[in-house]
Formats: C-alpha cells, sequence, structure tokens
C-alpha cells in the first residue's frame, strides 16, 4: 500500500532551492533570504522567490499590470520563458503595452518577444469561464513552451461575476502553477469597500489566504495642506506606495515604499516612506 | 510574441497510450512475431507502460500520480519510468543477451519517441481486432479514474458492453475473483480466463 506520509526528512531532495526570479526593480532586494557565515547574515533574495505565487493587488490605476508586465519583460529578457495570461487588455494591446516599455527600458523587444507567450482570454469567454479550459490551455503553453513564470492579469477576472467561487477557482489554479513548477504573479483587483492598503482583494482575502505572498500597490491623492507639508508634494498630486504585505516562503521588508510611475510606464520604486517624508525629496535611497 | 486566442484541449491521452502500445509492438516485430515467439503475456505490461510514459511526458504526473491512476504500485511505475530504452533496444535486438531494465517500459519508451517524432500510427485498430489484443487498451481505457477495489458489481458497469475475444465480459467476469484491486489485477485475470 502507498505511504500516504513523508517523513520530514525524506523532502530534502523535493525541496525548492531558495534564489531570487528578479522583478527588475528595487522589489527584489525586498525579499531576502538569511546565509550562516559563522552568524546569521540577512541577504537579498533578488527577486520574487522562486516557485513562489505571488498576489499583486490594489485599487484601480494602481501600477499592478505595469509591474507585472515590468516582471514579464525582465524575465524575457533575461532569456526565461514567460507565460502572460491577459484577462483584460486584449493581446493587440498588450502587444504595444510590452513594446513601448521595453524601448523605454533599452531592452531588445525582438528577442524578448521570442519569450513571452500569450494566453488571450479578454476575447475569449471559455477561457475566462471555464477555468479547464484555460488550465489546460495553460498547461500545453508551459509544456509546448518550457515557460519558467506566469503572469495572470487579473485572476480576478476569472471569477469577477462568481466571487462567491474565488476561493476555489484561485485554489486551483495555485495547485496548477504549484503542479508545473512556475513562479507566478496573480493581478487581483480591488473592490471599493476593500482597503486600499490591505492584501484583501475581490473574492475577499481568497486570494491572500491561498497565494503564497501578497504585495498591495496604492496611490494617495494629496488633498489637504497637511499632507502637502507631510509629503512634501504639490496638491492634487499622487503619492504611489508599494509594500509586502506578506510571503511564507521568505523573509521580507515590512515597510510601505514610495514609487513613481515613469513617463515610460515602467515602476520605480523610490524609497520607504518613512525616509521619504523625513528626507522630503523624490531621490531618497534604500 | 505568440498569442493563443482559443483553448488548446488537453491532450487525449487514451488515443496517445493506444499509439504508443502499437508503436512498442512494431519495435517487438509486429503481433504476428509476438505470437510466434510466444510473447502475448507481454501486451498487458506494454499496455500499462504505454500509459505511464504518455502520463509521465504529456501531463506531468508524477510517478505516485500514475501508479494510483493505472493501479500499478509506486516501485513498477518508477522501474518503468527509468528504464534504459537503448539497453532495452539493445536486448530485443539481440545485441545482448540479459537486461535488468524494465523491458516493457523501455519499449515504450522507445514507442513513445518515434511516435512524438514521426507522429505515425502503423497498426490500425481493426488489425488489432483480427488478432484479438486490443482488448487490454479497451478495458484499460474503461478503467481510467476508477477508484479500486472493485467489487462485481462495479468492474460490471465499468466493461458494460467490452467483449473480449467475442465473449461478452459479463461471462468472462464470472470465472474471476473478487475484489479485483488494480487495473493489473484485471488484466491478469482475464488473460487467465480466455486463454
Amino acid at each position: 500500500m502507498e505511504k500516504k506520509y513523508s517523513e520530514l526528512g525524506e523532502l530534502r531532495e523535493k525541496a525548492p532551492k531558495l534564489f531570487g526570479v528578479p522583478t527588475g526593480t528595487k522589489l527584489d532586494n525586498m525579499f531576502w533570504k538569511i546565509e550562516f557565515e559563522g552568524k546569521p547574515i540577512k541577504k537579498p533574495l533578488g527577486g520574487l522567490p522562486h516557485l513562489s505565487v505571488i498576489n499583486l493587488t490594489g485599487i484601480p490605476d494602481s501600477g499592478k499590470s505595469l509591474l507585472a508586465e515590468q516582471f514579464a519583460l525582465h524575465q524575457a529578457s533575461e532569456g526565461y520563458k514567460v507565460l502572460f495570461v491577459t484577462v483584460e487588455s486584449p493581446a493587440n494591446f498588450l502587444y504595444t503595452s510590452l513594446r513601448a516599455k521595453s524601448r523605454y527600458l533599452n531592452l531588445d523587444f525582438d528577442e524578448i518577444s521570442k519569450n513571452i507567450v500569450v494566453i488571450d482570454a479578454s476575447e475569449n469567454a471559455e477561457l475566462r469561464e471555464d477555468p479547464r479550459a484555460l488550465m489546460d490551455t495553460m498547461a500545453y503553453a508551459i509544456k509546448e513552451k518550457r515557460t519558467n513564470n506566469v503572469v495572470i492579469d487579473s485572476i480576478t477576472g476569472l471569477y469577477e461575476h462568481k466571487e462567491m467561487m474565488a476561493r476555489q477557482i484561485v485554489r486551483q489554479f495555485f495547485n496548477f502553477l504549484k503542479k508545473w513548477r512556475q513562479t507566478a504573479i496573480l493581478v487581483s483587483q480591488k473592490r471599493s469597500a476593500q482597503g486600499a492598503d490591505t492584501a484583501e482583494a475581490a473574492g475577499g482575502l481568497a486570494v491572500a489566504h491561498i497565494v503564497d505572498g501578497s504585495i498591495v500597490m496604492d496611490k494617495k491623492l494629496i488633498e489637504s495642506k497637511w499632507e502637502m507639508s507631510t509629503y512634501r508634494l504639490p496638491i492634487g498630486s499622487v503619492l504611489r506606495t508599494i509594500r509586502i504585505d506578506g510571503c511564507r516562503l521568505t523573509g521580507h521588508d515590512t515597510r510601505t515604499w514610495v514609487f513613481d510611475i515613469t513617463e515610460g510606464g515602467t515602476i520605480e520604486i523610490i524609497s520607504p516612506l518613512e525616509e521619504y517624508i523625513k528626507r522630503g525629496d523624490r531621490n531618497g535611497s534604500d | 510574441m505568440e498569442v493563443i486566442r482559443a483553448p488548446v484541449r488537453e491532450i487525449d491521452v487514451d488515443a496517445l497510450a493506444e499509439q504508443v502500445f502499437q508503436e512498442s509492438i512494431n519495435i517487438l516485430g509486429g503481433l504476428r512475431k509476438i505470437i510466434e515467439y510466444k510473447n502475448l503475456t507481454w501486451l498487458p505490461s506494454l499496455a500499462e507502460a504505454a500509459y505511464a510514459i504518455v502520463m509521465k511526458e504529456e501531463m506531468m504526473k508524477t510517478h505516485k500520480e500514475i501508479a494510483m491512476d493505472l493501479g500499478l504500485t509506486p516501485q513498477t511505475v518508477q522501474n518503468i519510468l527509468r528504464a534504459d530504452a537503448k539497453e532495452v533496444e539493445k536486448f530485443i535486438k539481440g545485441e545482448i543477451e540479459k537486461v535488468d531494465e524494465h523491458k516493457a517500459g523501455g519499449i515504450a519508451k522507445l514507442a513513445y519517441e518515434r511516435v512524438k517524432k514521426e507522429g505515425r500510427i502503423t497498426i490500425r485498430e481493426r488489425e488489432l481486432e483480427v488478432l484479438g489484443v486490443d482488448w487490454a487498451i479497451r478495458v484499460l481505457t474503461r478503467l481510467k479514474g476508477a477508484d479500486f477495489p472493485l467489487n462485481k458489481q462495479q468492474l460490471l458497469e465499468k466493461l458494460r458492453g467490452v467483449a473480449i475475444k467475442d465473449k461478452p465480459f459479463e461471462e468472462i467476469a464470472e470465472k474471476m475473483k473478487f475484489p479485483v484491486n488494480s487495473p493489473a489485477d484485471v488484466l491478469h485475470q482475464i488473460k487467465q480466463s480466455i486463454d
């Protein structure tokens, strides 16, 4: 009879190695690992934890898709294959966006485009409505194209009119991504009643509970003199923040960081909010 | 940038396993040679190995998952998947006298490589029927996903309408011992009752 359990020691060979999968942003240094060189030393992981499934959530226009696209571009530019499942933006618009960003980042888009395969679920109801059909299609792409990374933008789009199914659907995709050994970003949208700075998203806390970690992106409109003076930003401007809300695979920075969206539509993380306020400039260091 | 705009259906494991099974027979020199050398008992093992290889290669299933699906022991599946195809090929060609590898596993691996490379089916279903060895695949296809052990009634439901060498399965089932513990057990008992 087959053994239904494993002794801890038996898992040694199966345990994934802990290293970073770079996003090309300062986020890469916000995850860390502890190495022992006589004493424990904290070292930057250099990216999202390998084989992690990360929930990237935020209110509209907080930069989620931009960061997800930047991750895809950076990985593709490094020669790693990426499967991009677009549920919101049709593939031709995604193409334009990726091409523009790669030019801004001075990356070779011809090479990059060879390393990105797109599943366009935005214009195909079966792919959006039937998780099995989408997972079969993803399995085909992962196997045939030998991808290492997956972006789903957005996972919310797969249950937007049936949020009571969120937990079940997210669990299926989480297990699927683990089985196929992919490092993944699941973009999830927030509903108006949900706290902008929390990991809660459409479907409640289902996504955050199931996945390995959450990154919360937020924006704040400067509306008062107090905010003007605290953030040293003009009235009507926007302060953008990013925070790793949790990660069960590795240690991470828990601070709220300030970031900008550049003219080229890329994410540039500036400094922790506390330093940003203390220094009052947009060039704070990390 | 390649764009996939419509669902790609999961691979038809049954169809591919049948192709691999048929190609395995071809590698062994064809059905006639198998009959001449009285090696028909290899066929159930070949059918299982064909499924195991296809499940591993096409569905990325672990050996434990395959073992559960096919009702084999994880060790048997591991032996199939780890079989050294080249060594088995040498054995079939008579270049070596003995081989320690799982023979059916090695043959199924060779067959899988050929099927993937050339995408051809060399033995038609009706040819298999003529020679009376199509039943193993048919039985395994019906048993896919079954929760073993099965009692007589459960097995009859699964194999309703299946005829093996012109005998209705219901008749064959009368000679079988129940419960059956795995697909391999079913194949073995059927083989015994029709020989």
